[in-house]
């Protein structure tokens, strides 16, 4: 198999077969694995994982292949700019099948769910927190992810996760108080 | 345990506290996004999407859940999935209507040795065509007799009137 950032694109977006499908078969385990992680939490079918990687592939080729032709290599490398792009046409996919089939009882009560506004919550102001500080500690309180999971995202070593956590909890801390509001 | 407990009371005081952010509505490319999880970004773009993800849980999730596929092998995707993707390029029929340009432009599509086939093959056509214009008389012989054609129909036309008027003529009529 080709591997994927080997791709010849200048010969794929003239409508080569040959090209064609050496890149579906170096992209679709990717796309196959990004679509069905995407639509791992909804209720869907296999059809439905296999049109939504279909709706990738033509989003991909529509239109005399204009959305490859946006690609730029000197970027991002091919396989995670498609990894993006076939999260994009998942949730797509998700959103249309969401609004056109499912019936208000099969909604899980959470997802109807509305938030309570008044509970009162202190702000924290702009400027105490690094944007990559707010993001760590999104990632793992709010998303409950571990430090290894964040670590992966940002490209950094877990040590550096846990001491950028620790310094954004101390400028809390002598922000708010030691004692939580 | 006192690790745990510290712990939880960190969580318990990030819940309690609210992001003041004043966030404009994501308006992150594809691309940018891409070469942020890559890490191949600026320090000053990165932080634009940080902040951009920070503010957003779905682009959030998007993060963590791409960061993850790529980090680790892939399985093989369902045969059908190729087979059917593959499809969608190939057809002759398709290439034409979307690529457009004529048949002059469908004469050179295909590298010039088919170029110059197809060339040779029109060049052919137009020699034995203009020979066999040729062999039947050419432009002139053609209009000639197509000018004696209309004068032998109309003075035949003429001739086929006057007899008709001489025969009401002799009846009376």
């Amino acid at each position: 198999m080709t591997d994927l950032n080997q791709t010849d694109l200048q010969t794929l977006v003239t409508g080569n077969k040959r090209a064609w499908d050496s890149f579906v078969a170096a992209a679709a385990p990717l796309i196959n694995a990004v679509v069905r992680r995407t639509m791992s939490s909804s209720r869907l079918g296999e059809d439905d994982v296999m049109d939504a990687a279909q709706d990738v592939f033509v989003r991909l080729c529509a239109g005399d292949f204009r959305l490859l032709k946006t690609y730029d290599p000197a970027r991002a490398g091919l396989s995670t700019w498609l990894a993006v792009v076939a999260r994009s046409a998942a949730v797509d996919h998700l959103r249309r099948r969401r609004q056109a089939t499912e019936p208000l009882d099969d909604v899980p009560e959470a997802a109807l769910g509305v938030e309570d506004k008044h509970v009162e919550k202190l702000q924290i102001p702009q400027g105490l927190l690094t944007e990559r500080q707010t993001l760590i500690l999104k990632c793992l309180y709010d998303e409950e992810r571990d430090v290894a999971e964040v670590a992966v995202l940002l490209k950094i070593d877990a040590q550096t996760v846990r001491s950028t956590h620790h310094k954004a909890l101390l400028r809390l801390r002598a922000h708010f108080g030691d004692e939580p509001p | 345990m006192g690790t745990e407990r510290k712990s939880r009371t960190d969580k318990e005081l990030w819940r309690s506290l609210a992001v003041e952010r004043v966030v404009a509505p994501s308006l992150l490319s594809d691309l940018d996004f891409a070469a942020w999880l890559e890490g191949r970004l600026p320090e000053a773009a990165a932080a634009r999407i940080e902040a951009a993800v920070a503010a957003d849980p779905e682009l959030r999730r998007a993060a963590l859940d791409l960061a993850d596929i790529l980090g680790k092998p892939l399985p093989a995707a369902p045969a059908r999935l190729a087979v059917r993707a593959q499809a969608l390029v190939g057809f002759d029929a398709e290439r034409q209507v979307g690529r457009g340009g004529g048949w002059f432009g469908r004469l050179f599509t295909s590298g010039p040795f088919f170029a110059l086939q197809r060339a040779a093959m029109v060049a052919m056509a137009i020699v034995v065509a203009g020979a066999g214009f040729v062999m039947g008389g050419g432009l002139g012989d053609s209009l000639a007799q197509q000018r004696y054609g209309s004068d032998v129909a109309t003075s035949t036309t003429a001739t086929t009137s006057s007899e008709l008027s001489d025969f009401f003529v002799s009846d009376g009529i």
